[in-house]
């Protein structure tokens, strides 16, 4: 099971979100949509465990991969966040960039080798990327929720939806640091050094420095509306150490591209 | 209510000009001086500025130093980390980490942090400042250990031949061949690698086929595989000590046209052989990555410590407060290398840096479980 039966697996499961998400919003309580969305969910894990077990080690290491646990954790945390607080929108959302993200998958998968060079071969592999990936999913979600009160006419401090962000954030600058400090320890143990300065580090710590941000000026009193901007500027620079930091100059030669 | 949020605004301001007059200050530095050289925090000035940085968890607080651990100026300083870090993200090449103003923004968080963390020790009860206590207490301790303590630490690399025994090493990032404490016998250097694989190549580029989504085949006996129009079996391989990896393989085009032959991706003293199937493309054998490699070493340090043990990737091997790890081997002999490479770490301060790892993760720990909740901040 390979990249190549990938498109099955991903329509089906894209299917049964967009089916169970209507669902959702066709009825107000239906098991029809919970089991369609929690099918979904399961056809595109089997996928991956398919091939983690053919490539013979976690699929953790290419951009396609990576995109793979982005596409499934998105529509886990958008379904989950919907269970909790009953945001139908978030669902709804979570599909679409969820189906983008498989969408680039069909067009352009990362097809590497198979080889895992030495240094990544280690029990920190799996825990270090998962919980980045989840971090970035819950940074995804939240960022939409704080677009949606910057964009409501209504006064910015009296929106429900602040609670839910500021819990997204928190949740998901909990997993951010235990990401980064897991990459600590390996990295430790791998270069000899918990910290270098990487380009892809020093991306990861201005991602972590600008939710932190976000945190304190929360607790400072700043004006709600101030705090609402910093999440989706927060998010352009997670996206710049995911996704864009091999395209920097000063990136060339980081010990962090595969 | 207006007079005090105006009053609130002047305050803010001071701090800020006041934060940006010591990174002025640095620049000055930076100008008449050049880059911090991280050998002037070596020991006793490493333990000094940790101990001033620590006793402010301790200090009574008046009004100046309540203001400098206050919330508002923790802001303006990350808002600053924030600005110079991306500066560092951007600029190639640049040494912002060892500049004057860099390191008074570091020197600026540590004071801030410690008074802030002293503060909330006072009044502490458990359930209410734990997270806060894991998070910032955790980090100053991770932030002294990597920045004070950072001019303790000494990085060598030591290169030693099967049969030898070494204690010279060359400084990291320098040329000066310098006598260790530390003496390294090289017993066994081994290596594991990736069987080869069979690739389908156009001659004149050495490109794999299909253009774009290469695909290959593992080079192991009886393995079997399809690439573009054809099938491959391969009938055997062989890969003996000291030689290169040789397979014989069969193919068969679609049409029935069947060759077979050998191809081998040679090494450094083998030159490589293709299998030809028409005037453009071969099929070819591609170098074996390595999976993993390891060192049987000896090591002796001068206080009369003895251990015998593997050094491998991921797997260093300590020796008191030095750390081995393997770093490189020949990698144009691969599996064959007579050498191999390690380097040499002296961190004393690596057990507080991993006291405040773990305080740190354990504080994210709390932050995932209880999400937004008020942080039982005034």
């Amino acid at each position: 099971m390979g990249w190549s039966e990938f498109i099955y697996f991903a329509i089906a499961a894209l299917s049964m979100w967009i089916a169970g998400t209507i669902l959702l919003y066709l009825k107000d309580r239906t098991l029809a949509g919970d089991i369609l969305i929690v099918s979904g969910l399961a056809t595109f894990s089997l996928f991956i465990i398919l091939l983690w077990i053919k490539l013979g080690h976690p699929p953790l290491r290419t951009m396609g991969e990576t995109r793979l646990w982005y596409s499934l954790f998105l529509v886990l945390v958008g379904y989950a966040a919907y269970k909790r607080w009953g945001y139908k929108w978030l669902m709804a959302y979570s599909v679409i960039v969820s189906g983008v993200f498989v969408l680039i998958n069909i067009l352009k998968p990362g097809i590497h080798n198979t080889a895992l060079m030495p240094a990544l071969r280690s029990v920190w592999f799996v825990p270090h990327v998962t919980v980045y990936i989840l971090s970035y999913a819950m940074m995804g979600a939240a960022t939409i929720s704080s677009l949606a009160t910057i964009c409501k006419r209504e006064s910015v401090e009296r929106n429900p939806l602040i609670e839910l962000t500021d819990n997204l954030v928190n949740i998901g600058l909990g997993f951010l640091l235990l990401g980064m400090l897991m990459g600590a320890i390996w990295a430790k143990a791998a270069w000899g050094d918990y910290w270098s300065w990487d380009p892809k580090e020093v991306w990861a710590f201005i991602t972590a420095s600008a939710y932190i941000l976000y945190i304190h000026s929360r607790h400072s009193g700043t004006g709600e509306r101030w705090n609402q901007w910093i999440i989706p500027v927060a998010f352009i620079l997670l996206m710049i150490t995911w996704l864009g930091v091999s395209y920097l100059p000063a990136a060339q030669g980081s010990i962090h591209t595969y | 209510m207006d007079s005090q949020s105006k009053r609130e605004q002047e305050i803010a301001l001071k701090q800020i000009i006041v934060i940006s007059a010591v990174i002025a200050a640095g620049f000055l530095l930076q100008i008449f001086t050049g880059s911090v050289v991280q050998e002037i925090l070596a020991a006793p000035v490493s333990i000094i500025l940790s101990a001033a940085i620590l006793s402010l968890l301790f200090i009574k607080q008046g009004d100046l130093l309540q203001q400098c651990g206050s919330a508002r100026v923790s802001l303006i300083l990350i808002a600053t980390l924030l600005i110079i870090s991306m500066l560092m993200g951007i600029i190639p090449g640049n040494t912002i980490k060892y500049s004057w103003p860099f390191a008074l923004i570091y020197l600026m968080i540590l004071v801030n942090l410690s008074l802030a963390t002293g503060r909330r020790l006072r009044r502490f009860r458990l359930w209410r400042d734990l997270k806060f206590i894991l998070f910032h207490l955790g980090l100053l301790i991770l932030l002294i250990a990597a920045g004070p303590g950072s001019g303790d630490t000494k990085r060598y690399f030591m290169t030693v031949r099967e049969g030898d025994t070494e204690w010279r090493g060359v400084v990291s990032g320098g040329t000066e061949v310098e006598e260790l404490p530390v003496a390294l016998a090289l017993l066994d250097f081994d290596m594991e690698e990736y069987p080869p694989k069979i690739a389908l190549i156009e001659r004149r580029t050495g490109t794999s086929l299909p253009a774009g989504r290469p695909e290959y085949i593992d080079a192991a006996a009886g393995n079997r595989g399809v690439i573009g129009e054809w099938s491959i079996s391969v009938d055997s391989f062989e890969y003996p000590k000291m030689k290169a990896p040789v397979a014989h393989i069969t193919v068969k085009k679609g049409d029935g046209v069947t060759i077979n032959g050998i191809v081998s991706c040679g090494n450094y003293f083998q030159p490589y052989h293709l299998l030809d199937i028409d005037s453009v493309y071969s099929f070819a054998m591609t170098y074996p990555e390595p999976q993993n490699y390891t060192s049987h070493i000896e090591i002796y340090t001068k206080s009369g410590l003895k251990k015998n043990g593997t050094v491998e990737v991921n797997h260093p091997l300590t020796a008191g407060s030095w750390k081995i790890y393997q770093y490189s081997y020949n990698s144009t002999m691969g599996r064959d290398s007579e050498i191999s490479q390690f380097e040499l770490v002296y961190d004393p301060w690596l057990i507080p840096a991993y006291i405040g790892i773990v305080m740190v993760m354990l504080g994210s720990l709390l932050l995932i479980i209880k999400g937004g909740e008020s942080n039982g901040v005034e």
